[in-house]
């Protein structure tokens, strides 16, 4: 009895190790990048958005530093006569006209740019559609997606609405925020580039449904003979849970956005008062998409976190039903919580039901950290790159979870509401959870993806970069907050500096902290080690395959004979990963 | 042990309010604060307790040669009963707690003074039940021209808040309340500001000198914009200036300008309390055209079209008193060449009286009107005290 038939299939000299991995060139160098554009590999798909979204990351993360620079100094540093300087330069920046003009502030623009990159173009399909399409199929045992031409169609959607995205920036840039609240955005002269930005979160909307459809087909029809659901890995309870939020969510936005733009062009009073309509009405559809969003990016991450603590801890995860259920939870009451974002312009009858509804969401949540806590005890913990950022993801996204409770509850929120205790708190949730996550995966698949091994030392400094100049650039932010700062300021009151000065230094310290990692990949791609098949010893199915996979993905059909988290029972003792596949286990039939 | 609690409790609100504990400075944030200590401690609690486990399991099942999976429960029912519930009655206290201090932080009684409260990009305005509006200003942050509204202590005090244009949000920290400012629809912000200490023993309350040359108490608490409104966002700043009750009332029965006042002082403070945040008067550069020097000039419009200079030689001051008027109405009609498309309509909030004193102090501020030989802001400023010398001696 081995593990998966496959490897009888080795064993018995049908394994076909001349086919090469699904990165070997078959022609030459224009055929190889035709090959790649043209591509109904998932794999090659995870990799190509991967490319796409970290590159994005590096956009949006520039804008950030951008803006740590101008909070230096109280008073603005870049003032409307630079900008007005610049802007002459950009198309739709209004030319001669522009000179002082709309004394367009540097830092409005730059903050938009640095909000609307991060969620549309970086963090809303970051994870499900680098790591999900990568390793959603092989770890269900599947050769590709349902729909491998659906896959592909998304990626050139996402890439032609990031293209009208950065189509705006260089028009000059968008002042709105990323939250495009009316009337703001539908009334400010002269920007014709707000609606290619708008336009670019319509279209990325479809690359979501598109990916999600994808995924929910693939987990239902596509699993390996003899895995049920709860023989999934937690990662796909949690890309599926995305994957229904996502379809379910993403035409309201697309709507939403259509309307702002029937308004801005063809002058329809929707939202805009001064043509009859209501703008908190926006807000309201705005966040009946992005509220459920917000879970879009966070439970792919948790989904990773429990991949990660289960393989480097070598332990059984703890409630793995709890676990799997409460992403299906936060799925649903995700779509009852949207109003806890305007408690101060809405109502007492709906903001009481929807703080209400906001401390419901928040037990799921609870349950999952005490379930990755109590699965540390008695594990054989590790101290890789993957696990640290585990560790890291712990510490901050309890910290991000708990600063939400003053958030969610009604009299505490009227003062921190639209302060920097909010950009605090969600980017403790965003970076400290979702970045941390996608981090600490990328390092634990690294090997699958390209057939090397990272440099451990110089990850773990990066890492270790990263956990400290996060919490220096954000803790110092609940005080700002607390003490009064609003957001979106481009220049504050003086007894604030101290803060935003921590806070910048903070910030150059992250940037140094991605560079060392961009370094380590780099050097790991064209000079790292060879990665054996299964480098940590896990137990699902992506670890059963050549690294880097094959293009069809396993040689034979994969079958399930053990749970994803099994160790007490497969693993023997003194096992290395080196020696995999496992042995045979004795005979004693007591599983499932 | 008690005193030791309330010591650390204060440390806590000091951290994060900058401020001792009693620094609240309204009725209703007394309550926030205390629920801010709730949610503080149990986060500390459950915070520690997590992170304790962590590092403990770190340490002491940190991987060893030769480590073999050790089977363990995979769940433990009572334990997850346990970690659901416990928080759940956790959260449902502050939830009812904070739903409690909203609804008493969100009504007023009927007796309460009444202002109202203009937002637009990018000033606050109030106007009295006694028809004035602010009349003195003085520099917060970036803003020099920060408008200070006098407040009364010990009053209930509801601000009846509307929007001209796009949506803001009138924040005091110091009175831990904010609310949306909303166009189309009136939304109410109340508060009832705690006693002015006349001990010494506050650093806050200070003493200042009225215009009658009464001396009073009072204390500031800075007002920010916290919804996103555009360009000068940050800039839309203003001081509520709590005062006694019996001080406000006579603050608010005296007029800031009256018939006698000359029209160009008038025009200064509507440009310190309407204008100042995009137009200079010194030549610097902003969102709108500066005034220095403005008055009696040709202009050329982004619509191609112009005022030359013939035209203004031909119809003399009218032309260019027409030119502002319209600008303050109707800012659209006509863009001057080099800049957006920017100002608010002022139609309806700006009286007459101080229409023509905007027109007086712009014309004030050029060299090109025929009746200002004198060049530059500060000379005029002498002889406007010139002028009100000459007037106090008739």
């Amino acid at each position: 009895m081995t593990t998966v038939d496959n490897n009888l299939d080795k064993l018995a000299g049908h394994g076909h190790h001349d086919e090469g991995s699904y990165l070997t060139p078959k022609y030459g160098p224009i055929g190889t990048v035709w090959d790649w554009m043209t591509t109904v590999d998932h794999k090659k798909i995870g990799v190509m958005y991967m490319f796409a979204v970290l590159f994005m990351f590096f956009l949006g993360g520039f804008a950030a530093i951008a803006l740590r620079i101008e909070l230096l100094e109280p008073a603005r540093i870049i003032d409307g006569e630079l900008t007005g300087a610049a802007l002459k330069y950009f198309p739709g920046g209004g030319g001669e006209n522009a000179s002082i003009a709309s004394a367009g502030n540097a830092y409005n623009r730059i903050m938009t740019m640095h909000g609307a990159i991060m969620v549309f173009m970086f963090i809303v399909p970051g994870i499900p559609a680098s790591l999900g399409n990568f390793f959603l199929p092989l770890m269900l045992g599947a050769k590709d997606v349902a729909f491998p031409r659906l896959n592909l169609a998304s990626w050139y959607v996402y890439v032609f609405g990031s293209m009208f995205g950065v189509l705006s920036i260089f028009m000059g840039g968008v002042d709105t925020g990323w939250t495009f609240y009316t009337p703001y955005s539908t009334t400010t002269a002269g920007q014709p580039q707000v609606i290619a930005m708008v336009l670019a979160a319509f279209i990325l909307g479809f690359s979501s449904i598109f990916t999600g459809l994808n995924f929910i087909v693939t987990t239902h029809k596509l699993r390996a003979p003899g895995m049920g659901w709860f023989d999934m890995p937690l990662f796909i309870w949690a890309i599926y849970s995305t994957s229904i939020i996502q379809v379910l969510a993403t035409p309201v936005i697309g709507i939403t956005l259509l309307l702002l733009i029937f308004e801005r062009v063809l002058q329809i009073g929707i939202f805009d008062p001064g043509l009859g309509g209501d703008p908190v009405l926006f807000q309201h559809f705005f966040w009946f998409y992005s509220h459920p969003v917000v879970y879009v990016m966070i439970l792919p991450a948790m989904g990773i976190i429990s991949e990660v603590l289960a393989v480097h801890c070598r332990k059984r995860i703890f409630g793995y039903r709890a676990i799997a259920f409460s992403s299906l939870a936060i799925a649903a009451i995700s779509f009852l919580v949207w109003g806890h974002h305007m408690f101060t312009s809405q109502g007492e009858l709906g903001a009481m039901i929807f703080s209400f509804l906001t401390f419901f969401v928040a037990i799921p949540t609870a349950v999952k950290v005490f379930n990755w806590i109590a699965t540390l005890y008695k594990g054989s913990i590790t101290f890789t790159t993957p696990m640290l950022y585990t560790f890291a993801f712990l510490f901050l996204f309890s910290i991000g979870g708990l600063t939400g409770l003053p958030l969610g509850a009604l009299s505490t929120d009227l003062h921190l509401h639209d302060s920097y205790f909010v950009v605090a708190h969600f980017h403790y949730v965003m970076f400290g959870g979702t970045v941390i996550a996608l981090l600490a995966g990328l390092h634990h698949w690294w090997p699958k993806f390209f057939g090397r091994m990272y440099h451990e030392n110089g990850a773990r400094l990066g890492c270790l970069l990263v956990f400290v100049g996060f919490n220096v650039t954000f803790f110092t932010q609940f005080f700002l907050g607390t003490q009064g700062m609003p957001r979106r300021y481009a220049s504050y009151v003086d007894e604030f500096q101290i803060y935003h000065v921590i806070s910048s230094i903070g910030s150059f310290t992250l940037a140094f902290g991605f560079v060392v990692h961009l370094i380590v990949f780099l050097h790991s791609m064209f000079l790292g080690e060879k990665a054996t098949q299964n480098p940590w010893g896990g137990l699902t199915l992506e670890w059963e395959t050549d690294t880097p996979p094959i293009e069809h993905n396993f040689h034979g059909d994969p079958v399930l004979t053990h749970g994803p988290y099994d160790f007490d029972e497969v693993v023997p003792p003194g096992w290395d990963p080196k020696d995999y596949p496992l042995p045979e286990p004795a005979p004693e039939g007591s599983k499932h | 042990m008690t005193a030791t609690l309330a010591g650390i409790n204060d440390m806590v609100i000091r951290l994060f309010f900058g401020q001792s504990a009693d620094s609240t400075m309204a009725s209703g944030a007394t309550g926030s604060d205390a629920l801010f200590l709730y949610i503080w401690w149990v986060s500390v609690f459950f915070f520690v307790l997590l992170m304790g486990i962590m590092v403990y399991c770190m340490v002491v099942y940190r991987r060893k040669e030769g480590d073999v999976p050790i089977r363990s429960a995979s769940h433990n029912t009572p334990l997850e009963i346990a970690w659901s519930v416990i928080p759940s009655l956790l959260l449902a206290v502050m939830f009812f707690w904070g739903f409690d201090g909203y609804l008493k932080a969100s009504m007023a009684p009927s007796y309460a003074e009444e202002v109202n409260l203009t937002g637009q990009k990018w000033s606050w305005t109030m106007e009295y039940s006694t028809g004035i509006g602010a009349s003195e200003f003085h520099t917060v942050g970036g803003n020099d021209n920060t408008p200070i509204f006098y407040m009364p202590a010990e009053t209930p005090v509801r601000l009846k808040m509307h929007s001209e244009d796009v949506l803001h949000a009138f924040w005091v920290p110091d009175f831990r309340m904010k609310l949306d400012v909303v166009p189309n629809r009136y939304t109410p912000f109340v508060f009832t500001a705690l006693p002015l200490d006349r001990s010494g023993a506050d650093p806050r309350v200070e003493i200042g000198l009225s215009k009658g040359g009464q001396e009073f108490y009072y204390r500031d608490h800075t007002v920010f914009c916290a919804e996103y409104c555009g360009d000068s966002h940050s800039e839309m700043v203003a001081t509520l200036r709590v005062v006694e009750p019996a001080f406000y009332k006579a603050w608010v029965n005296t007029p800031p300008y009256d018939v006698v006042t000359p029209p160009v002082e008038v025009g200064e403070l509507v440009w310190k309390a309407k204008c100042a945040v995009c137009h200079t008067v010194d030549g610097g550069i902003s969102t709108g055209p500066t005034w220095l020097n403005a008055y009696g000039y040709p202009r050329d419009f982004t619509d191609g079209s112009s005022m030359t200079q013939e035209e203004i030689d031909d119809k003399g001051p009218t032309k260019w008193d027409d030119y502002i008027r319209e600008s303050i109405l109707l800012p659209g009609a006509k863009v001057r060449a080099g800049f957006a498309n920017a100002m608010p309509s002022f139609d309806g909030q700006i009286s007459e009286v101080e229409l023509r004193g905007v027109i007086a102090y712009m014309r004030s501020l050029s060299d090109r009107d025929p009746k200002s030989p004198i060049e530059g802001f500060d000379d005029l400023e002498a002889e406007a005290a010139e002028l009100e010398a000459a007037e106090g001696g008739e």
